[in-house]
């Protein structure tokens, strides 16, 4: 998997790459517009990693060129600017995806993850991480012989965390996904839903699968 | 006592001291002219004659002076009332409008001239504070991304101390705070700048509400508080979806953070007279009456002692109230300290046909 990534500011660009680089992505980084349509020109590339505001050249103009020479490789926008009009603007550019600064790093790399695994996703009614089964059908889940009562909420909290089962998740990417909030609403909201759901579905059980990453998110796996 | 009251009564007084001088010197002036005559009869009937006169003409002359006066001084003070009311409009959204002047050059419009002067120069101070506002939450995200991507790197680092790890993840989360003080910030100088622009659409708010009391729910029960939603009726406003999830959740979340264990929150949702009303209680310690009119205010806390102990980024109230006008609503809170505190907001209702109130 390749990545390009175009951002101006220095230190920036070194903390994404090195973050993806070990995560087992390959790295390009460019620091302005027409490099990086110079690189996407020359080299394929499996997701763009894009700041807006760029030096001569900014990043929405990067994408509707890139989208205009019908190239639609996956674009990650990321932006200073972090408003919820211009979030839709990017979208209608052509960018998969859309991502404020100051953001984290496990967001971003979650997000990248999830661009470049497009269409390859868990696709399947009967989701499953160890002995928990979720049924996307019947919205049923089970964790071994017993049934698990959810309501709606716990229910698209744990089909989004199963969906990703072994992935990183994000708190802006689950209120995203999960809430559809365009925003930080600067409460613990996520934190104390994955605590009713933690109880519902390990609290009787030995082997843990929600598990916390202190200052990161959130990921649902069997082993620690 | 205003000025146009003060100058009629001088000038009535006035006007009633040169009528006696006036009426003291004629009659002296007769009088010494009957002294010197030497009929007798007459004379004394001539005086009481004089006597009447003055006070038959003097009286009216001075009933009329004194209206004369008040009209006078009423129509010579009417534009210091136009530029009053004038001024009186002058909020920090409409200072570059400028006053109307007469242009007859005379005091009153060279005041004007200097009123609208101080308003461009008001107006352009504004503008610096807000250009800064802005500039500054900007300029602060980029050291705020690094630091908190360099943080989350060196917290991926497997040869840390778990005293190290800990370190890193507290540094973690004041980074996160301050990012949320900064995402508050810049939302309301771009909104100051008139620079959001919303998305509007038609919005079942009660639907809203009602997802907002679910979440609620959940948020309070940590805290030991009850959540209740008395009633929901069923209403759109013409609205932005997002701000508006945003503006409750806000509200709720200060109603649990304010509250006490084994509290209660009480949301009301109804329609009434071309308005939403929601509202909602809770029964916190509440807010005394000397800060209430600055809950409002950014990074205002009430007491510190109390806001050493809740986190949040200071400005939930401000964002809360720019939301609500930005649908043309008010916000109000009331509260009876130890009792209960509630904060109501009004949006206008969509118009049948959809079009924008």
């Amino acid at each position: 998997m390749r990545v390009l990534v175009v951002e101006d500011e220095r230190k920036t660009a070194w903390f994404v790459r090195k973050a993806l680089q070990a995560e087992g992505f390959a790295v390009d980084a460019c620091p302005n517009g027409d490099d990086a349509l110079a690189a996407l020109q020359s080299t394929p590339f499996d997701a763009v990693v894009l700041d807006i505001m760029l030096p001569g050249r900014d990043g929405l103009s990067v994408l509707r060129q890139l989208r205009e020479r019908k190239n639609s490789v996956p674009v990650l926008l990321l932006s200073a600017r972090g408003e919820v009009g211009e979030r839709v603007e990017g979208l209608n550019a052509g960018a998969d995806d859309y991502l404020p600064k100051p953001f984290e790093l496990a967001e971003l790399i979650a997000r990248v993850r999830a661009l470049t695994r497009r269409g390859g996703e868990n696709k399947s009614t009967v989701l499953r991480v160890a002995d928990l089964t979720l049924d996307t059908l019947t919205r049923k889940a089970q964790r071994g012989a017993s049934e698990i009562e959810l309501t709606v909420r716990e229910y698209r909290l744990l089909e989004f965390l199963m969906r990703s089962a072994g992935r990183l998740c994000g708190r802006m990417m689950i209120l995203e996904k999960v809430w559809d909030y365009g925003f930080d609403p600067g409460t613990n909201l996520v934190d104390v839903y994955v605590r009713r759901l933690r109880e519902k579905i390990d609290a009787h059980f030995e082997t843990k699968l929600l598990h916390t990453v202190r200052g990161s998110g959130y990921v649902l796996k069997e082993t620690p | 006592m205003t000025i146009r009251r003060r100058l009629t009564l001088w000038y009535a007084g006035i006007l009633i001291a040169s009528l006696l001088v006036i009426g003291l010197g004629t009659y002296q002036e007769i009088s010494e002219q009957l002294r010197h005559s030497h009929r007798r009869e007459p004379a004394a009937h001539a005086l009481d004659e004089t006597g009447e006169l003055i006070f038959q003409v003097g009286l009216p002359a001075v009933l009329l002076g004194l209206l004369g006066g008040w009209w006078l001084t009423r129509r010579a003070l009417a534009p210091v009332a136009r530029l009053t009311a004038a001024v009186e409009k002058i909020q920090e959204c409409n200072l570059r409008e400028p006053l109307s002047r007469t242009g007859n050059g005379d005091e009153l419009d060279r005041l004007t001239e200097v009123f609208n002067a101080m308003a461009v120069r008001l107006d352009g101070s504004f503008n610096r504070i807000r250009e800064f506002t802005l500039h500054a939450s900007h300029e602060l995200k980029t050291p705020l991304t690094v630091l908190r991507g360099e943080t989350e790197t060196a917290l991926r680092d497997e040869s840390l101390s778990p005293a190290e790890r800990e370190r890193c993840a507290s540094m973690l989360d004041e980074l996160r705070r301050l990012t949320q003080i900064v995402d508050g910030l810049t939302l309301l100088a771009k909104a100051d700048a008139g620079q959001i622009a919303l998305q509007w659409e038609t919005v079942r708010l009660d639907e809203l509400v009602s997802d907002n009391f679910a979440d609620a729910q959940i948020l309070a029960e940590t805290h030991d508080i009850k959540v209740a939603l008395a009633r929901c009726e069923e209403v759109s406003v013409r609205g932005d979806r997002h701000r508006l999830r945003q503006l409750l959740l806000n509200l709720a979340d200060n109603a649990i953070k304010y509250n006490q264990p084994q509290g209660r929150v009480t949301m009301n949702l109804r329609r009434a007279d071309g308005f939403a009303e929601f509202a909602i209680a809770n029964t916190g310690a509440g807010i005394p009456p000397e800060i209430l009119p600055r809950v409002f205010d950014r990074f205002f806390r009430g007491d510190s002692a109390h806001g050493n102990t809740i986190d949040g980024c200071g400005l939930g109230l401000s964002i809360a109230q720019w939301i609500v006008s930005a649908h043309a609503g008010t916000i109000r809170i009331t509260s009876e300290p130890a009792k209960l505190t509630t904060v109501a907001v009004q949006i206008p209702v969509c118009a049948p046909q959809g079009t924008p109130a």
